[in-house]
Order: structure tokens, then C-alpha cells, then sequence
């Protein structure tokens, strides 16, 4: 499922995407990790409901939009009670993104989705291959922070890079925190540009600080 | 604030715009423009509520309009204006951002402080 809402992300201007069901939660995020997984299931159980608040009135109602100063929300319900929303820019392109919604819809009425294995809280983990899931929480959350800050490097491309570099890096070896260097080394490859690589070097330096903190 | 009606009838001549009405926060219909009162009035006030919710849940800012996109292309509207809430149906077959534009010049240009409405 997540590499589904992963593509959405491709899209120019969307920050990321989650589906939330009004029964156990948060299904899945690619979000930056400043949106809480309890935030979103809040957000996306108020969006249900302004959901079913639309289709007492039009039954061919297809998506909300919520358009803030910073933000814009799209969400569209994928079944009866579950529900995917898109965090985007203002700038970004709705025609993509509601075609991308409509693929995605397909897809998951096709049954294309594997369902939830735990209840309330987001689970990437679940559609990864099995030497992933050996992979601490935390750390999770570092490779998380660093695919994000390497947005600020690569731009949209950077999700596709650092999810191809990893997965090149968990068929490598454990994925463990003492194997960070290499994983680190094969990113800089894919940026090829030394001020980049410094700068990227820089933005994940207080995250890897942090993890190894604890 | 320019009374309720001329606003409404304003916003109703804009090109694009196949209905509208306006309401206060608190579910009085001041006017309207448009069939099935009671249930856009129900749908304005609930958005407006559920749109607020997520604003505070998030951390975003003002809400510009809220729109429920339908497969006949009629999308639905809601601008937020202080204590008032304005609901515009848009016709199938019209320029969007040329009707959007157009609908927050007039917005931009009431002013609801302190003002007493008029219906």
C-alpha cells in the first residue's frame, strides 16, 4: 500500500498522502513525520464525516478539497469508511492527482491492497520485505527523516532515489544502524555533486545525532 | 457589509455560478439563490465546523473554501466570510479559476466587522 501513495508523491506540489479507516485508524502515511500519526487519524475521521456530510446531499460526490492559506487537503472515501487524503501545496497540480486518486481507487477496489495487521497507528512496515521488518522503530523514523530532508536536495525525484538506494542497501546486509555509513555513501553516489552532498551531510547530521542519542 | 441580497444577487451574476446562498453561523438563511435551502444550509454549517476541526488538528491557518467535486461537474462551495457562510453551486460547463477569482473579489470586498446583517 505504501508504495501506492509513494506515487502520489511524484505528483508536483503533494506532500504526502495517508488512508485512515474510522475503525482502526491510520492505515498508512508517507507524510513528514511533523504530521502525527494521531493528528492524521483525527484529521481523516473528521474528513469521513465531512465525507458522509457530502453524500447526504450528492450522491456522486467524488472528492473534498479544503483549501487553507498554507495547504490544500484532498481526500477521497475508498470504501465505506475508509478514506485517502493528499496534504499538497497551493501550486499543485489537481487534475494529476484526482487522475492518480482514480487509479489508486481502481486499484483498491480491485482488492489490490493487503488489509491492516494492527490496530490505530501507521503500518509502512507491513508492505516491506521481511529483513525490513526486523528493523527498529527508530530507526525507521531516521530513514524516514533522512528520505524527506533529501527532498530538499533532489527534489521530487528524491523519494524514488532513496527508496531504490535502500532497498539496494537492505539486500546488502542487516538493516542496522552500524551499516548507516554505507547507506549514506550509495545517496551521495545518486546526488554526484560534492556541495550537495555536503549540505545533505549537514541536513541529517542532528537526526543521526538524535538517533544515536536515543 | 452590503446587505445579504445584494451580495447574493452579486455573486449569483457571476459567470460560472449556478446557485448560490448565504448563511449566518449559526444556521439562519439570510438569502439565497438556489433550490434545497435547508439541506446546503445543513452542509455549510457542518463543513464549516469540520473544517475549523481540522485547521486546529493540523496547525493550519484560515480556510479559504472548502469544494465537494461531483462526477457531473457541478462542484459545490464553501466560503468561510467571518460568521457567515456562502455556499455556490457552479455550473457543469464554466472556467473555474474565472468564477474563483471573481467570487473572492466580491468576498474581498465586504466587510463583515461589526457590521449588523441584513436580510
Amino acid at each position: 500500500m505504501l508504495h501506492l501513495i509513494d506515487e502520489l508523491k511524484v505528483i508536483p506540489g503533494v506532500v504526502g498522502a495517508c488512508i485512515v479507516n474510522a475503525q482502526t485508524g491510520l492505515q498508512v502515511t508517507n507524510l513528514p513525520a511533523i504530521f502525527k500519526p494521531e493528528r492524521l487519524t483525527l484529521v481523516g475521521k473528521h474528513l469521513l464525516k465531512l465525507y458522509s456530510a457530502g453524500c447526504m446531499n450528492f450522491d456522486d460526490l467524488t472528492d473534498i478539497t479544503l483549501n487553507y492559506d498554507e495547504s490544500v487537503v484532498v481526500a477521497r472515501e475508498l470504501e465505506k469508511n475508509t478514506l485517502i487524503f493528499a496534504i499538497c501545496d497551493p501550486t499543485f497540480n489537481q487534475n494529476l492527482l484526482t487522475m492518480s486518486f482514480n487509479l489508486l481507487h481502481e486499484e483498491f477496489k480491485l482488492g489490490n491492497f493487503t488489509e491492516a495487521g494492527g490496530q490505530g497507528e501507521a503500518k509502512s512496515a507491513r508492505t516491506l520485505p521481511p529483513v525490513e521488518r526486523e528493523m527498529s522503530g527508530a530507526l525507521h523514523s531516521l530513514l524516514a527523516e533522512m528520505k524527506e530532508l533529501l527532498s530538499e536536495i533532489l527534489g521530487p525525484m528524491a523519494g524514488f532515489v532513496f527508496d531504490e538506494v535502500k532497498d539496494n542497501w537492505v539486500e546488502q546486509g542487516a538493516p542496522d544502524f552500524s551499516r548507516i555509513e554505507e547507506l549514506i555513501e550509495q545517496l551521495n553516489q545518486e546526488i554526484d555533486d560534492q556541495d550537495k552532498i555536503d549540505k545533505y551531510r549537514q541536513l541529517i547530521s542532528s537526526a543521526i545525532k538524535g538517533f544515536q542519542k536515543g | 457589509m452590503a446587505t445579504a441580497k445584494d451580495f447574493v444577487g452579486r455573486i449569483s451574476q457571476i459567470a460560472g455560478v449556478a446557485g448560490c446562498l448565504l448563511v449566518r453561523d449559526d444556521g439562519l438563511v439570510l438569502d439565497q439563490a438556489v433550490d434545497d435551502i435547508k439541506g446546503y444550509s445543513d452542509l455549510l454549517q457542518t463543513s464549516s465546523g469540520l473544517a475549523s476541526d481540522i485547521m486546529t488538528s493540523v496547525g493550519f491557518s484560515h480556510c479559504h473554501y472548502i469544494s465537494f467535486n461531483r462526477v457531473n461537474n457541478q462542484t459545490f462551495y464553501v466560503f468561510p466570510i467571518d460568521k457567515y457562510l456562502l455556499g455556490v453551486v457552479q455550473q457543469a460547463d464554466c472556467s473555474v479559476a474565472a468564477m474563483l477569482e471573481r467570487i473572492f473579489q466580491l468576498i474581498g470586498k465586504v466587510s463583515t466587522s461589526g457590521a449588523k446583517t441584513v436580510a
